[in-house]
C-alpha cells in the first residue's frame, strides 16, 4: 500500500478532494485551466516536498510524497503536480533552487528534442543531459509543441532544443539510471492510482446499469471480468509499493532502486491492456463518450505506459541486464529485492 | 484510501542466513543425485527419505512449539524454507500438506494426546496427511459433500467416497469434511465436521488414479463402516465449513501459488546462459517482473497471517495472479529455448519442460479454481 498518512499526503489529498472534483478534468481540457488548483498545491509548498531544505524546500519523507502523488493521480490532475515534483528533485541534486512555478523535465537521448509531459502548461522544463552530466533549466514558453499527437491531455508535447539558452545549469554526479529510477516509480505510483480509481467507476456503473431486468453486476460473465481487472490493479498497486519502498530506501543512492522501478513499469505497463480493456467493455458506449469520466483514466494509462518507452521497451531493458547476471543473483533479487551484484561493473 | 491491503515488508537478515543453509543442503543433495528436480515438486514430487532428511535439519514444523517436536519460529521461516525448496525442485510433496495445514489445524483443535503423538512424527518427515475434501459430486461445489459420520458409541462411523486426496497411498492419516446431521433446508454450510482418519483402519480403501502424465499421486479414498474414536473429531461438530474455507485462505497465498514452475525457468537460465537473443530478454524482463510482484503480494500476506489478520480476498487475487504466472512461465520459457537448438538440451532440461508441460492444468483447479477465486473477489467487490 502507498502511504497516505502524512502532512504531506493529507494536504494533497484535501486539496485534490476540495479544488479537483469530477467536473475540473473536463473543464481543463475544454481549455479552463484549473489555476486555483495549482494556487492552493503551490501556497501550501507541496511540489517542493523533495527539495533538501538547504535548496528552500521541506525535504520532506519520499514515501508520504508519494500518498500525495497517488491522491492527484486518483482525480485525473490537470496540473503538472508530479511533474513539478520530479522537476525540482532533479533541480535539487544538482545544487540547484527550485522552478519558479510549474515545471515538466525530459532526459536528453542523442537526439535534441525531447517529448516532455504536461509541455502544454508547465512554466519550465528541466533537462537532464547524460553527455555533459548537466541539469538544466530552460523557459517554456519557446518550446516547440505539436501537443494534438498526445495520447492524453496531460501527455507528451515536443520540445526541440535548438538554440535555446537555459536559465541556469549545473553538474550533477546522478547518473541517467537514478533520474529514470525516480521518473519510473513516480508514474508507477500514478498508474495504479488511475487504474484503481477506474475500476472503482466500473463497479460503480455495472451496478448501476440494467440490462435484461436486472443490474450488469449481477451477471457472471461481468464479475469474472471485474475479478480479473481487481487481481491486475492490485498487482499494480503492490509494484508500485515495492518502487517507491526501494527509492525512499535508497533516497541517497536512487540508482540503487533502479531494478525495483523498471519492474514495477513492466509489470504495470503490461497491465494496462488487461485493466483498460474490460473497463471499456462493461461500459459500453458510455464509457467511449467524452461526456464520461472513465477516460481521464484510461487515456493517462495509455500515454503513462508509454512515457520514457513502453513496456517492451523496458521488458527487454530488464531482460538483458538479467541476462548477464546469475541465476543466483536473479533468484536473490526475485526473493528479497536485493538486486545488487557483486560481479556486475556498475555502468 | 486503498482498496486492497498489501503491506511491503522488508527482508530479515536472520531469515537470509536460513536461506543459505538450505541453499547449502539442497545444492549438496542435488548434486549427489538424491533428487530429480521437479515442477509441481510440492504436489508431484514425494520422497520419504527426503522428508526425514529435512525433518532431521528442523525444517518441517517450524512454526509450532518444540513440546511438540517443532522449532518455535514463525510462518516467515517455513515461507524462506518452502521457496527454497520449490526453487529447487525437491522431492517434498510427501511432508508438504501435513506441515502446511493439517498440523496447524491439530494445535488448534487435536487433544493433548494427538498433539504429542502426531506432531513430532509430522515434524520429523515421517508422518503424513492427505486432504480429504472432494468427492465425485463436490469439487468447485464442495457443500455437496454426502459422506457420512454417524455418532456410534465411542466414535464416528464413516461410509462414503472421497477422490483427488494427493499422496492418501503414503499418507498415515486423512482429514476429511463430512455430513455429521443433515442439511437445514437450503443452507448446506450446516452439519459439516472435520474428521481425521487413520488411513490404516478396516474399511478404507484407496485406489490411486494415474493422471495424463503418468503420475499416479490422486487417489480415490474408500470409506466401508470406518469406525473411529471420538477425539478424531477436530474443531466443533458442525462447523465444518466455517473451519474448512478458513484453512483454505491461509494456503492460497503461499509460494506453491506461484512458483511450482520457477525450477523449469531456472534449468532454462543455467542453459541459456550467454546465448539469450532480445527476444528472450524481453520474456526474462516480463517474467521477472511479475515473479518480484507476486512475491511481494505472497510475502506481504504472510507477514498479515503472522499479525492475526487473514486477509481472504488478496490470498484469492495471489492464487488467480499466481496460478496465471506458473503456466505463462512454462510457455516463455518454451519460446525462450528457441534460442538453443534443441541437440544442446541438456536431458533435465527437456524432463523438466515437459514435465511442466503436462503438470500446467491441475495448477488452476487444485485449491479452488480460478473462477472459484474469481467469485471470491468479485463478492469482494460487492459485485455478488
Amino acid at each position: 500500500m502507498i502511504n497516505t498518512e502524512g502532512m504531506v499526503a493529507e494536504t494533497a489529498s484535501k486539496i485534490y478532494t476540495d479544488l479537483c472534483g469530477r467536473e475540473v478534468p473536463h473543464e481543463a481540457e475544454a481549455g479552463q485551466y484549473p489555476q486555483a488548483l495549482w494556487d492552493a498545491l503551490s501556497e501550501n509548498g507541496l511540489p517542493l516536498a523533495w527539495v533538501s531544505e538547504a535548496n528552500g524546500g521541506f525535504g520532506a519523507d519520499y514515501d508520504e510524497t508519494f500518498g500525495a502523488i497517488w491522491a492527484s493521480a486518483q482525480a485525473a490532475s490537470p496540473v503538472p503536480f508530479a511533474e513539478t515534483l520530479i522537476a525540482n528533485w532533479m533541480l535539487d541534486r544538482a545544487g540547484l533552487a527550485p522552478a519558479d512555478g510549474s515545471a515538466s523535465f525530459a532526459l536528453s537521448g542523442h537526439t535534441p528534442s525531447a517529448d516532455i509531459p504536461f509541455g502544454m502548461h508547465a512554466d519550465k522544463i528541466v533537462l537532464f543531459d547524460e553527455a555533459h552530466h548537466e541539469i538544466a533549466l530552460f523557459d517554456n514558453r519557446v518550446a516547440v509543441r505539436s501537443p494534438e499527437e498526445a495520447l492524453s491531455p496531460d501527455g507528451m508535447t515536443q520540445f526541440v532544443f535548438s538554440g535555446h539558452v537555459a536559465e541556469q545549469s549545473a553538474k550533477t554526479d546522478l547518473s541517467r539510471r537514478a533520474f529514470e529510477a525516480l521518473i519510473l516509480t513516480v508514474r508507477a505510483v500514478q498508474m495504479a492510482a488511475a487504474m484503481e480509481t477506474a475500476l472503482n467507476l466500473s463497479i460503480d456503473y455495472v451496478s448501476q446499469r440494467e440490462q435484461f431486468g436486472r443490474p450488469l453486476s449481477k451477471f457472471q460473465a461481468i464479475q469474472q471480468q471485474l475479478a480479473v481487472a481487481a487481481s491486475e490493479c492490485a498487482a499494480a498497486t503492490m509494484a508500485a509499493t515495492q518502487a517507491a519502498s526501494a527509492i525512499t530506501r535508497h533516497r541517497d543512492d536512487p540508482e540503487q532502486a533502479w531494478h525495483e522501478a523498471v519492474i514495477a513499469k513492466v509489470q504495470i505497463g503490461h497491465s494496462v491492456e488487461a485493466v483498460t480493456v474490460p473497463f471499456h467493455q462493461v461500459h459500453g458506449a458510455m464509457g467511449y463518450t467524452q461526456e464520461y469520466d472513465l477516460h481521464h483514466y484510461t487515456r493517462r494509462l495509455w500515454a503513462w505506459r508509454d512515457a520514457l518507452g513502453n513496456e517492451h521497451h523496458w521488458s527487454k531493458r530488464l531482460g538483458e541486464e538479467l541476462a548477464v547476471t546469475s541465476p543466483d543473483q536473479i533468484w536473490k533479487g526475485v526473493t528479497t529485492g536485493d538486486w545488487t551484484d557483486g560481479n556486475r561493473v556498475a555502468s | 484510501m486503498q482498496r486492497f491491503n498489501f503491506p511491503v515488508v522488508q527482508p530479515d537478515p536472520a531469515l537470509e542466513e536460513l536461506r543459505r543453509e538450505l541453499q547449502a543442503f539442497l545444492k549438496e543433495e542435488r548434486e549427489a543425485g538424491n533428487f530429480r528436480p521437479e515442477p509441481e515438486c510440492w504436489m508431484a514430487s514425494a520422497d520419504p527419505e527426503f522428508s526425514r532428511k529435512m525433518g532431521k535439519r528442523g525444517w518441517i514444523g517450524l512454526t509450532w512449539s518444540s513440546k511438540y517436536g517443532g522449532q518455535d519460529k514463525s510462518a516467515l521461516e517455513r515461507y524462506i524454507v518452502t521457496e527454497e525448496t520449490l526453487r529447487s525442485g525437491a522431492p517434498v510433496g510427501a511432508h508438504w500438506i501435513a506441515d502446511r495445514q493439517h498440523a496447524p489445524m491439530l494445535l488448534k483443535h487435536g487433544t493433548e494426546k494427538q498433539k504429542l503423538d502426531i506432531l513430532p512424527r509430522i515434524a520429523a518427515g515421517e508422518c503424513y496427511f492427505a486432504i480429504g475434501l472432494s468427492e465425485p459430486g463436490a469439487g468447485s461445489d464442495l457443500a455437496n459433500v454426502k459422506t457420512k459420520a454417524e455418532k456410534v458409541a465411542d466414535g464416528w462411523k464413516i461410509n462414503g467416497q472421497k477422490i483427488w486426496s494427493s499422496g492418501a497411498q503414503i499418507c498415515h492419516y486423512m482429514v476429511a469434511l463430512l455430513r455429521t446431521s443433515p442439511a437445514d433446508g437450503r443452507n448446506r454450510h450446516v452439519g459439516l465436521s472435520q474428521i481425521m482418519i487413520d488411513l490404516s483402519l478396516p474399511g478404507v480403501t484407496i485406489k490411486p488414479i494415474v493422471d495424463l502424465s503418468g503420475d499416479a499421486h490422486f487417489n480415490e479414498v474408500y470409506l466401508e463402516d470406518v469406525i473411529v474414536p471420538d477425539d478424531c473429531l477436530l474443531g466443533e461438530e458442525g462447523s465444518g465449513w466455517k473451519q474448512v474455507t478458513g484453512e483454505l485462505a491461509m494456503e492460497r497465498s503461499g509460494p506453491e501459488r506461484f512458483l511450482s514452475s520457477y525450477i523449469t525457468l531456472e534449468t532454462a537460465l543455467w542453459q541459456l546462459s550467454g546465448k539469450m537473443g532480445s527476444d528472450s530478454h524481453a520474456r526474462l524482463g516480463k517474467l521477472i517482473a511479475s515473479l518480484r510482484t507476486l512475491k511481494g503480494m505472497s510475502w506481504g500476506i504472510a507477514n498479515l497471517l503472522k499479525q492475526g489478520v487473514s486477509p481472504d480476498t488478496e490470498a484469492a487475487l495471489v492464487k488467480d495472479l499466481g496460478n496465471r504466472l506458473e503456466n505463462d512461465l512454462t510457455q516463455q520459457v518454451r519460446a525462450m529455448l528457441n534460442d538453443l537448438p534443441p541437440e544442446d538440451w541438456s536431458p533435465d532440461m527437456r524432463r523438466i519442460m515437459n514435465m511442466g508441460v503436462l503438470r500446467s492444468p491441475p495448477n488452476t483447479l487444485r485449491g479452488g479454481t480460478t473462477e472459484v477465486m474469481r467469485g471470491i473477489t468479485a463478492r469482494q467487490l460487492g459485485l455478488r
